[in-house]
């Protein structure tokens, strides 16, 4: 089948690759809404952005542990913070102890830690709609 | 605040698949469609692993 132009690859904005990613990692969506793919946007920011807040409110513990003492608690830590400001947010608002003794304690870890990595999938997404890869 | 172990992994499946469906697909149709079957699969996925855990003791 021969390629034809897409309306990705009319819709290129390579300069704009740069402070769209930036902006995909601080705020889920926000690189798509500065790419003008609203909708999409609106959607990141809604269902990560509940990810992250539900997790909060089932006692997850946002633990910054980045240290080789413990690859894994390290990884888990960049996982949680891949979410961007809401991550430093919560923890200024007194959200990073959580609650261990909780019965939603180990979903609320893994509400929030799910949050960051999908983030990261938006920040690549972001990536290649700004390159013409993607719609 | 959400005790219950099957609404919180409906919840996270919901969300969860809604993002992956938004990625992976750019087509409206096939996206609801991926979105459906994946939500499906974390569902049915999680409860079959349930049943095989459950002749073992807490």
């Amino acid at each position: 089948m021969a390629d034809t132009p897409t309306a990705a690859v009319v819709a290129a904005r390579p300069a704009a690759a740069v402070p769209a990613c930036l902006l995909a990692w601080l705020l889920p969506g926000a690189g798509h809404l500065y790419l003008r793919r609203t909708g999409k946007g609106l959607i990141f920011l809604g269902a990560i952005g509940a990810l992250f807040v539900l997790g909060l409110f089932m006692d997850s513990r946002l633990q910054m542990a980045v240290s080789l003492d413990d690859i894994l608690a390290s990884l888990f830590s960049l996982a949680q913070m891949a979410i961007g400001l809401p991550y430093f947010i919560a923890r200024m608002l007194g959200y990073e102890a959580g609650r261990v003794t909780s019965v939603t304690f180990e979903y609320g870890n893994t509400f929030t830690a799910v949050a960051g990595l999908l983030n990261i999938l938006v920040v690549l997404d972001a990536y290649d709609v700004a390159v013409g890869r993607k719609a | 605040m959400i005790q219950s172990h099957l609404i919180s992994l409906v919840l996270f499946a919901a969300l969860v698949s809604l993002v992956f469906s938004m990625l992976m697909r750019e087509d409206p149709r096939a996206r609801i469609r991926f979105g459906l079957m994946s939500f499906a699969a974390f569902v049915a996925s999680a409860i079959v692993a349930g049943w095989l855990m459950s002749p073992f003791p807490s």
